[in-house]
Protein backbone atom coordinates (compact mmCIF):
# COMPACT_ATOMS: atom_id res chain seq x y z
CA UNK A 1 0.00 0.00 0.00
CA UNK A 2 1.47 3.34 -1.06
CA UNK A 3 0.77 5.93 1.63
CA UNK A 4 3.20 8.63 0.56
CA UNK A 5 0.34 11.08 0.17
CA UNK A 6 -0.52 10.69 3.82
CA UNK A 7 1.31 12.60 6.50
CA UNK A 8 2.13 10.55 9.63
CA UNK A 9 1.01 13.50 11.76
CA UNK A 10 -2.31 13.54 9.99
CA UNK A 11 -2.89 9.90 10.95
CA UNK A 12 -2.22 10.57 14.62
CA UNK A 13 -4.21 13.82 14.50
CA UNK A 14 -7.22 12.12 12.96
CA UNK A 15 -6.85 9.29 15.44
CA UNK A 16 -7.08 11.77 18.35
CA UNK A 17 -10.19 13.27 16.80
CA UNK A 18 -11.83 9.86 16.37
CA UNK A 19 -11.01 8.80 19.94
CA UNK A 20 -12.37 12.01 21.47
CA UNK A 21 -15.48 11.85 19.27
CA UNK A 22 -16.05 8.28 20.50
CA UNK A 23 -15.73 9.33 24.15
CA UNK A 24 -17.90 12.39 23.49
CA UNK A 25 -20.65 10.23 21.98
CA UNK A 26 -20.76 7.99 25.04
CA UNK A 27 -20.72 11.09 27.23
CA UNK A 28 -23.66 12.40 25.20
CA UNK A 29 -25.75 9.43 26.38
CA UNK A 30 -24.71 9.96 29.99
CA UNK A 31 -24.59 13.75 30.25
CA UNK A 32 -26.59 14.97 27.27
CA UNK A 33 -29.62 12.72 27.65
CA UNK A 34 -29.57 11.36 31.20
CA UNK A 35 -27.83 14.33 32.90
CA UNK A 36 -25.17 12.23 34.64
CA UNK A 37 -22.18 14.57 34.73
CA UNK A 38 -19.41 12.02 34.35
CA UNK A 39 -16.13 13.80 34.98
CA UNK A 40 -14.29 10.50 35.26
CA UNK A 41 -14.21 9.67 31.55
CA UNK A 42 -10.45 9.24 31.57
CA UNK A 43 -10.70 6.86 34.53
CA UNK A 44 -12.75 4.35 32.55
CA UNK A 45 -10.67 5.04 29.45
CA UNK A 46 -7.52 4.34 31.49
CA UNK A 47 -8.76 1.28 33.30
CA UNK A 48 -9.74 -0.27 29.96
CA UNK A 49 -6.37 0.65 28.48
CA UNK A 50 -4.31 -0.77 31.33
CA UNK A 51 -6.41 -3.89 31.91
CA UNK A 52 -6.01 -4.67 28.23
CA UNK A 53 -2.31 -3.84 28.15
CA UNK A 54 -1.37 -5.70 31.32
CA UNK A 55 -3.23 -8.86 30.36
CA UNK A 56 -1.87 -8.82 26.82
CA UNK A 57 1.76 -8.25 27.76
CA UNK A 58 2.11 -10.07 31.09
CA UNK A 59 0.44 -13.35 30.24
CA UNK A 60 2.33 -16.03 28.39
CA UNK A 61 -0.39 -16.70 25.83
CA UNK A 62 -0.50 -20.29 24.56
CA UNK A 63 -2.23 -19.33 21.32
CA UNK A 64 -1.79 -16.86 18.49
CA UNK A 65 -1.49 -13.12 18.85
CA UNK A 66 -4.88 -12.30 17.39
CA UNK A 67 -6.77 -14.38 19.94
CA UNK A 68 -4.67 -13.07 22.81
CA UNK A 69 -5.36 -9.59 21.52
CA UNK A 70 -9.12 -10.05 21.25
CA UNK A 71 -9.41 -11.73 24.66
CA UNK A 72 -7.39 -8.93 26.25
CA UNK A 73 -9.55 -6.35 24.51
CA UNK A 74 -12.71 -8.00 25.84
CA UNK A 75 -11.13 -8.15 29.29
CA UNK A 76 -10.27 -4.43 29.24
CA UNK A 77 -13.82 -3.59 28.20
CA UNK A 78 -15.27 -5.84 30.88
CA UNK A 79 -13.12 -4.43 33.69
CA UNK A 80 -14.05 -0.87 32.67
CA UNK A 81 -17.72 -1.93 32.62
CA UNK A 82 -17.50 -3.52 36.06
CA UNK A 83 -15.80 -0.47 37.52
CA UNK A 84 -18.57 1.58 35.89
CA UNK A 85 -21.10 -0.61 37.63
CA UNK A 86 -19.40 -0.04 40.97
CA UNK A 87 -18.92 3.72 40.54
CA UNK A 88 -22.41 4.03 39.07
CA UNK A 89 -23.92 2.23 42.05
CA UNK A 90 -22.18 4.70 44.33
CA UNK A 91 -23.20 7.84 42.46
CA UNK A 92 -26.52 7.08 40.75
CA UNK A 93 -28.56 8.50 43.63
CA UNK A 94 -26.31 11.48 44.35
CA UNK A 95 -26.94 15.05 43.22
CA UNK A 96 -24.83 16.70 40.53
CA UNK A 97 -22.07 17.80 42.88
CA UNK A 98 -21.78 14.30 44.29
CA UNK A 99 -21.58 12.77 40.82
CA UNK A 100 -18.90 15.26 39.79
CA UNK A 101 -16.72 14.63 42.84
CA UNK A 102 -17.27 10.86 42.76
CA UNK A 103 -16.32 10.42 39.11
CA UNK A 104 -13.41 12.85 39.33
CA UNK A 105 -12.15 10.94 42.37
CA UNK A 106 -12.38 7.67 40.50
CA UNK A 107 -10.30 9.02 37.61
CA UNK A 108 -7.68 10.21 40.09
CA UNK A 109 -7.62 6.79 41.74
CA UNK A 110 -7.01 5.13 38.37
CA UNK A 111 -4.18 7.53 37.61
CA UNK A 112 -2.55 6.86 40.96
CA UNK A 113 -2.94 3.08 40.59
CA UNK A 114 -1.33 3.24 37.15
CA UNK A 115 1.60 5.12 38.69
CA UNK A 116 2.09 3.11 41.88
CA UNK A 117 1.35 -0.48 40.84
CA UNK A 118 4.75 -0.78 39.23
CA UNK A 119 4.83 -4.57 39.03
CA UNK A 120 1.81 -4.55 36.78
CA UNK A 121 1.87 -1.22 34.99
CA UNK A 122 5.51 -0.29 34.96
CA UNK A 123 4.66 2.81 36.97
CA UNK A 124 5.81 6.15 35.66
CA UNK A 125 8.27 4.38 33.35
CA UNK A 126 5.38 2.91 31.43
CA UNK A 127 4.46 -0.40 29.93
CA UNK A 128 5.78 -1.45 26.55
CA UNK A 129 5.18 -4.50 24.39
CA UNK A 130 1.83 -3.63 22.85
CA UNK A 131 1.45 -4.13 19.14
CA UNK A 132 -1.08 -4.20 16.36
CA UNK A 133 -2.81 -7.55 15.86
CA UNK A 134 -1.57 -7.60 12.27
CA UNK A 135 1.40 -6.53 10.19
CA UNK A 136 0.74 -5.01 6.77
CA UNK A 137 4.27 -3.87 6.02
CA UNK A 138 5.23 -0.43 7.24
CA UNK A 139 4.49 1.22 10.58
CA UNK A 140 2.61 3.90 8.70
CA UNK A 141 0.38 1.37 6.96
CA UNK A 142 -0.26 -0.40 10.26
CA UNK A 143 -1.24 2.86 11.89
CA UNK A 144 -3.45 3.85 8.99
CA UNK A 145 -5.27 0.54 9.10
CA UNK A 146 -5.74 0.94 12.86
CA UNK A 147 -7.18 4.42 12.29
CA UNK A 148 -9.67 2.89 9.84
CA UNK A 149 -10.63 0.11 12.26
CA UNK A 150 -11.14 2.47 15.21
CA UNK A 151 -13.08 4.86 12.97
CA UNK A 152 -15.45 2.01 12.14
CA UNK A 153 -15.92 1.25 15.84
CA UNK A 154 -16.65 4.91 16.57
CA UNK A 155 -18.98 5.13 13.56
CA UNK A 156 -20.95 2.19 14.97
CA UNK A 157 -21.15 3.95 18.33
CA UNK A 158 -22.41 7.04 16.52
CA UNK A 159 -25.06 5.06 14.66
CA UNK A 160 -26.31 3.58 17.90
CA UNK A 161 -26.37 6.93 19.70
CA UNK A 162 -28.06 8.63 16.75
CA UNK A 163 -30.69 5.91 16.55
CA UNK A 164 -31.36 5.79 20.31
CA UNK A 165 -33.09 9.17 19.98
CA UNK A 166 -35.68 7.34 17.87
CA UNK A 167 -36.43 4.57 20.37
CA UNK A 168 -38.54 4.26 23.54
CA UNK A 169 -35.25 3.73 25.42
CA UNK A 170 -34.00 7.15 24.32
CA UNK A 171 -37.26 8.70 25.46
CA UNK A 172 -36.81 7.03 28.84
CA UNK A 173 -33.27 8.40 29.18
CA UNK A 174 -34.42 11.94 28.32
CA UNK A 175 -37.29 11.61 30.80
CA UNK A 176 -35.01 10.48 33.61
CA UNK A 177 -32.52 13.22 32.79
CA UNK A 178 -35.26 15.83 32.71
CA UNK A 179 -37.27 14.93 35.80
CA UNK A 180 -36.25 11.82 37.68
CA UNK A 181 -38.94 11.93 40.44
CA UNK A 182 -41.64 12.28 37.79
CA UNK A 183 -40.20 9.38 35.77
CA UNK A 184 -40.21 7.23 38.91
CA UNK A 185 -43.81 8.10 39.65
CA UNK A 186 -44.68 6.86 36.15
CA UNK A 187 -43.21 3.50 37.11
CA UNK A 188 -39.82 3.95 35.44
CA UNK A 189 -36.88 2.27 37.22
CA UNK A 190 -34.64 5.34 37.18
CA UNK A 191 -31.84 3.99 39.36
CA UNK A 192 -31.45 0.74 37.42
CA UNK A 193 -31.63 2.52 34.08
CA UNK A 194 -28.95 5.03 35.06
CA UNK A 195 -26.76 2.32 36.54
CA UNK A 196 -26.81 0.20 33.38
CA UNK A 197 -26.32 3.16 31.13
CA UNK A 198 -23.35 4.23 33.22
CA UNK A 199 -21.83 0.75 33.27
CA UNK A 200 -22.23 0.12 29.55
CA UNK A 201 -21.02 3.63 28.72
CA UNK A 202 -17.98 3.06 30.91
CA UNK A 203 -17.31 -0.25 29.17
CA UNK A 204 -17.37 1.61 25.85
CA UNK A 205 -14.92 4.19 27.21
CA UNK A 206 -12.69 1.33 28.37
CA UNK A 207 -12.80 -0.23 24.92
CA UNK A 208 -11.81 3.09 23.33
CA UNK A 209 -9.01 3.37 25.89
CA UNK A 210 -7.68 -0.06 24.95
CA UNK A 211 -7.86 0.79 21.22
CA UNK A 212 -6.02 4.02 21.98
CA UNK A 213 -3.34 2.10 23.88
CA UNK A 214 -2.68 -0.09 20.84
CA UNK A 215 -1.97 2.98 18.74
CA UNK A 216 0.37 4.35 21.42
CA UNK A 217 2.08 0.94 21.81
CA UNK A 218 3.39 2.22 25.09
CA UNK A 219 1.21 2.89 28.14
CA UNK A 220 2.20 5.62 30.55
CA UNK A 221 0.22 7.40 33.29
CA UNK A 222 0.64 10.65 31.41
CA UNK A 223 -2.01 9.35 29.01
CA UNK A 224 -4.48 9.47 31.88
CA UNK A 225 -4.53 13.19 32.57
CA UNK A 226 -7.65 15.25 33.07
CA UNK A 227 -7.15 16.62 29.54
CA UNK A 228 -8.80 13.50 28.05
CA UNK A 229 -11.97 14.07 30.07
CA UNK A 230 -11.77 17.75 29.34
CA UNK A 231 -11.36 17.18 25.61
CA UNK A 232 -14.40 14.91 25.42
CA UNK A 233 -16.41 17.31 27.56
CA UNK A 234 -15.39 20.39 25.56
CA UNK A 235 -16.06 18.66 22.23
CA UNK A 236 -19.52 17.61 23.37
CA UNK A 237 -20.45 20.94 24.95
CA UNK A 238 -19.14 22.93 22.00
CA UNK A 239 -21.05 20.83 19.48
CA UNK A 240 -24.16 20.48 21.63
CA UNK A 241 -24.69 18.13 24.56
CA UNK A 242 -28.26 17.33 23.61
CA UNK A 243 -27.56 16.31 20.01
CA UNK A 244 -26.05 13.11 18.65
CA UNK A 245 -24.03 15.14 16.12
CA UNK A 246 -22.73 17.41 18.89
CA UNK A 247 -19.71 15.32 19.86
CA UNK A 248 -18.82 14.74 16.20
CA UNK A 249 -18.91 18.39 15.20
CA UNK A 250 -17.30 19.61 18.42
CA UNK A 251 -14.62 16.90 18.21
CA UNK A 252 -13.63 17.72 14.65
CA UNK A 253 -13.60 21.45 15.39
CA UNK A 254 -11.64 21.54 18.60
CA UNK A 255 -9.41 18.45 18.43
CA UNK A 256 -9.09 18.81 14.69
CA UNK A 257 -7.88 22.36 15.21
CA UNK A 258 -5.25 21.49 17.79
CA UNK A 259 -4.09 18.03 16.76
CA UNK A 260 -4.18 18.53 13.03
CA UNK A 261 -4.03 22.20 12.08
CA UNK A 262 -1.84 23.51 14.91
CA UNK A 263 0.26 20.35 14.96
CA UNK A 264 1.02 20.15 11.24
CA UNK A 265 0.02 23.22 9.33
CA UNK A 266 0.67 26.31 11.43
CA UNK A 267 4.14 27.81 11.09
CA UNK A 268 4.93 27.78 14.80
CA UNK A 269 8.42 27.60 16.36
CA UNK A 270 9.47 23.98 16.90
CA UNK A 271 10.25 24.41 20.60
CA UNK A 272 6.61 25.26 21.31
CA UNK A 273 5.40 21.77 20.59
CA UNK A 274 6.95 20.12 23.62
CA UNK A 275 5.61 22.26 26.46
CA UNK A 276 3.73 25.31 25.30
CA UNK A 277 1.12 23.82 22.97
CA UNK A 278 -0.26 21.19 25.36
CA UNK A 279 -0.55 23.88 28.03
CA UNK A 280 -2.18 26.36 25.68
CA UNK A 281 -4.53 23.59 24.61
CA UNK A 282 -5.70 22.98 28.17
CA UNK A 283 -6.10 26.70 28.79
CA UNK A 284 -8.17 27.07 25.62
CA UNK A 285 -10.29 24.04 26.53
CA UNK A 286 -11.09 25.48 29.93
CA UNK A 287 -11.75 28.97 28.58
CA UNK A 288 -13.85 27.64 25.72
CA UNK A 289 -15.95 25.58 28.11
CA UNK A 290 -16.69 28.71 30.14
CA UNK A 291 -17.43 30.85 27.07
CA UNK A 292 -19.75 28.27 25.50
CA UNK A 293 -21.61 27.71 28.74
CA UNK A 294 -21.99 31.46 29.20
CA UNK A 295 -23.08 32.44 25.73
CA UNK A 296 -24.43 29.34 24.05
CA UNK A 297 -24.96 26.71 26.75
CA UNK A 298 -26.57 24.30 24.30
CA UNK A 299 -23.60 24.40 21.92
CA UNK A 300 -23.39 25.06 18.20
CA UNK A 301 -26.25 22.73 17.30
CA UNK A 302 -28.56 23.89 20.07
CA UNK A 303 -31.22 21.89 21.84
CA UNK A 304 -32.68 18.59 20.69
CA UNK A 305 -35.75 19.06 18.53
CA UNK A 306 -38.10 16.31 19.63
CA UNK A 307 -41.03 18.07 17.95
CA UNK A 308 -39.48 17.75 14.51
CA UNK A 309 -37.77 14.43 15.15
CA UNK A 310 -40.88 12.65 16.40
CA UNK A 311 -42.96 13.96 13.50
CA UNK A 312 -40.40 12.43 11.13
CA UNK A 313 -40.15 9.16 13.05
CA UNK A 314 -43.91 8.60 13.11
CA UNK A 315 -44.16 9.81 9.53
CA UNK B 1 -74.25 9.66 42.18
CA UNK B 2 -71.79 6.87 41.92
CA UNK B 3 -73.29 4.86 44.76
CA UNK B 4 -76.58 4.53 42.92
CA UNK B 5 -75.04 2.56 40.11
CA UNK B 6 -74.91 -1.21 40.45
CA UNK B 7 -71.23 -1.64 41.16
CA UNK B 8 -71.50 -4.03 44.08
CA UNK B 9 -69.54 -6.72 42.25
CA UNK B 10 -66.50 -4.55 41.78
CA UNK B 11 -63.76 -5.17 44.34
CA UNK B 12 -62.01 -1.88 44.90
CA UNK B 13 -58.39 -1.65 45.95
CA UNK B 14 -57.83 -0.11 49.37
CA UNK B 15 -54.91 1.51 51.11
CA UNK B 16 -54.39 0.84 54.81
CA UNK B 17 -52.19 3.19 56.74
CA UNK B 18 -50.96 2.14 60.19
CA UNK B 19 -48.95 4.22 62.64
CA UNK B 20 -47.43 6.22 59.82
CA UNK B 21 -45.24 9.00 61.14
CA UNK B 22 -43.16 11.58 59.30
CA UNK B 23 -41.32 14.50 60.78
CA UNK B 24 -39.13 17.12 59.23
CA UNK B 25 -36.33 18.47 61.44
CA UNK B 26 -38.04 17.31 64.59
CA UNK B 27 -41.48 18.68 63.75
CA UNK B 28 -44.08 15.96 63.30
CA UNK B 29 -45.91 16.65 60.06
CA UNK B 30 -47.90 13.45 59.69
CA UNK B 31 -48.94 11.08 62.46
CA UNK B 32 -51.73 8.79 61.31
CA UNK B 33 -52.70 5.92 63.64
CA UNK B 34 -55.10 4.06 61.46
CA UNK B 35 -56.63 5.08 58.18
CA UNK B 36 -58.25 3.19 55.34
CA UNK B 37 -58.63 4.85 51.97
CA UNK B 38 -60.77 3.34 49.25
CA UNK B 39 -63.87 2.28 51.16
CA UNK B 40 -65.77 4.51 48.78
CA UNK B 41 -65.29 5.12 45.10
CA UNK B 42 -64.24 8.74 45.47
CA UNK B 43 -62.96 10.13 48.72
CA UNK B 44 -61.96 13.67 49.50
CA UNK B 45 -59.08 14.64 51.76
CA UNK B 46 -59.37 18.17 53.07
CA UNK B 47 -57.84 20.26 55.79
CA UNK B 48 -56.10 23.56 56.43
CA UNK B 49 -52.73 24.40 54.92
CA UNK B 50 -49.95 22.51 56.63
CA UNK B 51 -52.26 19.74 57.83
CA UNK B 52 -50.00 17.18 56.13
CA UNK B 53 -52.23 16.17 53.20
CA UNK B 54 -49.58 16.38 50.51
CA UNK B 55 -46.98 14.76 52.76
CA UNK B 56 -49.36 11.88 53.49
CA UNK B 57 -49.91 11.40 49.75
CA UNK B 58 -46.18 11.43 49.16
CA UNK B 59 -45.71 8.89 51.95
CA UNK B 60 -48.20 6.59 50.28
CA UNK B 61 -46.21 6.83 47.04
CA UNK B 62 -43.01 6.39 49.05
CA UNK B 63 -41.53 9.46 47.38
CA UNK B 64 -41.20 10.65 50.99
CA UNK B 65 -39.85 7.85 53.21
CA UNK B 66 -41.72 7.06 56.43
CA UNK B 67 -40.10 7.50 59.83
CA UNK B 68 -42.08 4.48 60.94
CA UNK B 69 -45.34 2.67 60.24
CA UNK B 70 -46.65 0.58 57.38
CA UNK B 71 -48.84 1.22 54.41
CA UNK B 72 -50.44 -1.70 52.60
CA UNK B 73 -52.55 -1.89 49.50
CA UNK B 74 -55.16 -4.60 49.15
CA UNK B 75 -56.61 -5.86 45.87
CA UNK B 76 -53.74 -4.28 44.00
CA UNK B 77 -53.03 -5.21 40.40
CA UNK B 78 -52.79 -8.97 40.38
CA UNK B 79 -54.78 -9.25 43.61
CA UNK B 80 -53.53 -9.81 47.14
CA UNK B 81 -52.03 -7.46 49.69
CA UNK B 82 -48.86 -5.52 49.02
CA UNK B 83 -46.86 -3.68 51.67
CA UNK B 84 -46.24 -0.62 49.55
CA UNK B 85 -44.23 1.19 52.21
CA UNK B 86 -41.52 -1.41 51.59
CA UNK B 87 -41.43 -0.72 47.86
CA UNK B 88 -39.55 1.93 45.87
CA UNK B 89 -41.63 4.64 44.17
CA UNK B 90 -41.34 3.19 40.69
CA UNK B 91 -43.15 0.01 41.76
CA UNK B 92 -46.35 1.89 42.61
CA UNK B 93 -47.53 2.40 39.03
CA UNK B 94 -47.16 -1.31 38.11
CA UNK B 95 -49.30 -2.11 41.17
CA UNK B 96 -51.94 0.26 39.87
CA UNK B 97 -51.21 3.06 42.34
CA UNK B 98 -50.75 6.44 40.67
CA UNK B 99 -50.58 10.02 41.93
CA UNK B 100 -50.88 13.33 40.15
CA UNK B 101 -48.69 16.16 41.36
CA UNK B 102 -49.65 19.26 43.29
CA UNK B 103 -46.86 21.36 41.83
CA UNK B 104 -46.26 21.48 38.10
CA UNK B 105 -44.10 18.57 36.99
CA UNK B 106 -43.13 18.14 33.37
CA UNK B 107 -40.40 16.86 31.07
CA UNK B 108 -39.07 20.02 29.42
CA UNK B 109 -37.42 18.22 26.52
CA UNK B 110 -40.31 15.90 25.69
CA UNK B 111 -43.26 16.82 23.52
CA UNK B 112 -46.84 16.22 24.60
CA UNK B 113 -46.91 13.06 22.52
CA UNK B 114 -43.58 11.89 23.97
CA UNK B 115 -44.94 12.37 27.45
CA UNK B 116 -48.00 10.28 26.69
CA UNK B 117 -46.01 7.53 24.93
CA UNK B 118 -43.66 7.44 27.91
CA UNK B 119 -46.56 6.81 30.26
CA UNK B 120 -47.97 4.05 28.05
CA UNK B 121 -44.74 2.30 26.97
CA UNK B 122 -44.12 -1.00 28.72
CA UNK B 123 -40.78 -1.61 30.40
CA UNK B 124 -39.88 -4.40 27.98
CA UNK B 125 -39.78 -1.88 25.12
CA UNK B 126 -37.60 0.58 27.02
CA UNK B 127 -34.46 -1.53 26.91
CA UNK B 128 -31.19 -0.39 25.33
CA UNK B 129 -31.22 -3.26 22.83
CA UNK B 130 -34.83 -2.80 21.69
CA UNK B 131 -33.93 -0.59 18.77
CA UNK B 132 -36.84 -1.14 16.44
CA UNK B 133 -39.92 -0.94 18.65
CA UNK B 134 -40.89 2.73 18.41
CA UNK B 135 -43.47 1.98 15.73
CA UNK B 136 -44.94 -0.81 17.85
CA UNK B 137 -45.21 1.45 20.89
CA UNK B 138 -46.72 4.24 18.82
CA UNK B 139 -49.24 2.03 17.03
CA UNK B 140 -50.40 0.50 20.29
CA UNK B 141 -50.85 3.92 21.90
CA UNK B 142 -52.05 6.15 19.08
CA UNK B 143 -55.76 5.54 19.56
CA UNK B 144 -55.79 6.40 23.25
CA UNK B 145 -53.47 9.35 22.69
CA UNK B 146 -55.81 10.81 20.08
CA UNK B 147 -58.81 10.20 22.29
CA UNK B 148 -57.29 12.39 25.00
CA UNK B 149 -55.93 14.94 22.53
CA UNK B 150 -59.39 15.44 21.07
CA UNK B 151 -61.31 15.29 24.34
CA UNK B 152 -59.14 18.03 25.85
CA UNK B 153 -58.76 19.89 22.52
CA UNK B 154 -54.98 19.93 22.80
CA UNK B 155 -54.35 20.35 19.10
CA UNK B 156 -50.95 19.30 17.78
CA UNK B 157 -49.34 16.50 19.81
CA UNK B 158 -45.89 17.19 18.31
CA UNK B 159 -45.26 20.26 20.42
CA UNK B 160 -44.20 21.08 23.94
CA UNK B 161 -46.74 21.82 26.65
CA UNK B 162 -46.91 25.58 26.93
CA UNK B 163 -48.86 27.08 29.80
CA UNK B 164 -48.84 26.00 33.41
CA UNK B 165 -52.41 24.80 32.98
CA UNK B 166 -51.45 22.64 30.01
CA UNK B 167 -48.59 21.06 31.97
CA UNK B 168 -50.91 20.38 34.88
CA UNK B 169 -53.43 18.77 32.55
CA UNK B 170 -50.70 16.71 30.91
CA UNK B 171 -49.67 15.48 34.35
CA UNK B 172 -53.20 14.22 34.95
CA UNK B 173 -53.41 12.68 31.47
CA UNK B 174 -50.18 10.78 32.09
CA UNK B 175 -51.72 9.40 35.28
CA UNK B 176 -54.86 8.34 33.42
CA UNK B 177 -52.82 6.64 30.69
CA UNK B 178 -51.24 4.45 33.36
CA UNK B 179 -54.71 2.93 33.87
CA UNK B 180 -54.70 3.38 37.65
CA UNK B 181 -56.57 1.08 40.00
CA UNK B 182 -56.00 3.53 42.83
CA UNK B 183 -55.67 7.16 41.85
CA UNK B 184 -54.44 9.92 44.17
CA UNK B 185 -55.09 13.44 42.92
CA UNK B 186 -53.26 16.26 44.70
CA UNK B 187 -55.12 19.48 43.93
CA UNK B 188 -55.98 18.45 40.39
CA UNK B 189 -57.96 21.57 39.57
CA UNK B 190 -55.45 24.18 40.76
CA UNK B 191 -54.41 26.11 37.67
CA UNK B 192 -56.93 24.47 35.34
CA UNK B 193 -59.62 26.50 33.57
CA UNK B 194 -63.19 25.67 34.64
CA UNK B 195 -64.20 23.86 31.46
CA UNK B 196 -61.11 21.63 31.65
CA UNK B 197 -61.81 20.93 35.32
CA UNK B 198 -65.29 19.77 34.33
CA UNK B 199 -63.84 17.42 31.73
CA UNK B 200 -61.29 16.01 34.14
CA UNK B 201 -63.97 15.40 36.77
CA UNK B 202 -66.18 13.63 34.25
CA UNK B 203 -63.35 11.20 33.47
CA UNK B 204 -62.64 10.68 37.17
CA UNK B 205 -66.29 9.78 37.74
CA UNK B 206 -66.22 7.25 34.91
CA UNK B 207 -63.02 5.74 36.25
CA UNK B 208 -64.53 5.41 39.71
CA UNK B 209 -67.64 3.74 38.34
CA UNK B 210 -65.42 1.28 36.51
CA UNK B 211 -63.72 0.27 39.75
CA UNK B 212 -60.84 2.62 40.40
CA UNK B 213 -60.58 4.06 43.91
CA UNK B 214 -59.94 7.79 43.87
CA UNK B 215 -58.70 10.08 46.62
CA UNK B 216 -58.70 13.82 45.96
CA UNK B 217 -56.89 16.51 47.91
CA UNK B 218 -58.51 19.77 46.93
CA UNK B 219 -58.88 23.31 48.12
CA UNK B 220 -61.81 24.02 45.82
CA UNK B 221 -64.44 22.59 48.14
CA UNK B 222 -67.16 22.58 45.49
CA UNK B 223 -65.21 19.86 43.77
CA UNK B 224 -65.14 17.88 47.01
CA UNK B 225 -68.84 18.30 47.78
CA UNK B 226 -69.88 17.44 44.24
CA UNK B 227 -67.60 14.55 43.60
CA UNK B 228 -66.76 12.64 46.71
CA UNK B 229 -68.77 10.00 48.52
CA UNK B 230 -66.79 10.33 51.71
CA UNK B 231 -64.54 13.01 53.14
CA UNK B 232 -61.54 12.76 55.45
CA UNK B 233 -60.69 15.89 57.40
CA UNK B 234 -57.09 16.29 58.31
CA UNK B 235 -55.59 18.71 60.81
CA UNK B 236 -52.20 18.91 62.45
CA UNK B 237 -50.91 15.74 60.88
CA UNK B 238 -53.74 13.34 61.56
CA UNK B 239 -57.17 12.55 60.23
CA UNK B 240 -59.46 13.93 62.88
CA UNK B 241 -62.78 13.17 61.29
CA UNK B 242 -64.46 11.47 58.41
CA UNK B 243 -67.97 11.21 57.10
CA UNK B 244 -70.24 12.03 54.20
CA UNK B 245 -69.78 15.45 52.61
CA UNK B 246 -72.97 16.62 54.28
CA UNK B 247 -71.78 15.56 57.74
CA UNK B 248 -68.41 17.20 57.29
CA UNK B 249 -69.77 20.53 56.08
CA UNK B 250 -72.05 20.73 59.10
CA UNK B 251 -69.41 19.88 61.65
CA UNK B 252 -68.48 22.70 64.00
CA UNK B 253 -64.80 21.82 64.31
CA UNK B 254 -64.40 21.75 60.57
CA UNK B 255 -66.13 25.05 60.20
CA UNK B 256 -63.98 26.65 62.87
CA UNK B 257 -60.68 25.19 61.75
CA UNK B 258 -61.03 25.37 58.05
CA UNK B 259 -64.10 26.51 56.28
CA UNK B 260 -65.08 29.71 57.97
CA UNK B 261 -68.76 30.56 58.28
CA UNK B 262 -69.11 31.90 54.76
CA UNK B 263 -68.25 28.69 52.97
CA UNK B 264 -70.80 26.30 54.37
Amino acid sequence: MNLDWLDAFLISGLFSVVVIVGLGLLLHLQLGLTRIANFGVVGFFGIGMYSFGVLFTKVDWPFGDLWAFLISLAFGTLVAGLSGLLVGWLIADLDEDGVLVGTLGFATAVFILATTEQDLTGGALGLGGLKFPYDVGTVKADEFLWLVIVSIVVALIFLYVWWVHRTPYGRLLIAIGGNEPLAKSLGKPAFRTKLWLFAVGSAGMGLIGALFGVMERFLAPENLGIDVTLAAMVALVLGGTARAWGAVIGGFLIIGFFDIIVQSYLPLPKEWYGQAIPNIKEIVFGALLIVVLLFRPLGILGDMRRDKLMRRVHG
Amino acid sequence: MVDDTPVATIIRPQIHIQNAVKSFSGRVVVDVDELTLGDHAIEGLIGPNGAGKTTLMRMIMHSTPLDRGTITMSNANGGGDVVISDLPTHWMAPHGLVKSNQVIMDFDKLTILDSMLLAIAQAKYEQPHRLFVETQVYDAAVERVHEYMEYFELGDPYRFAGSAGEKKLLDIIRCLLLEPRFLLLDEPTAGLPDDVTEKVMAIIRDLAVAGTSVVIVEHDLNVIWNLSDDVHFMAEGSVVMHGSPAEIRENKTVIEKYLGEGHV
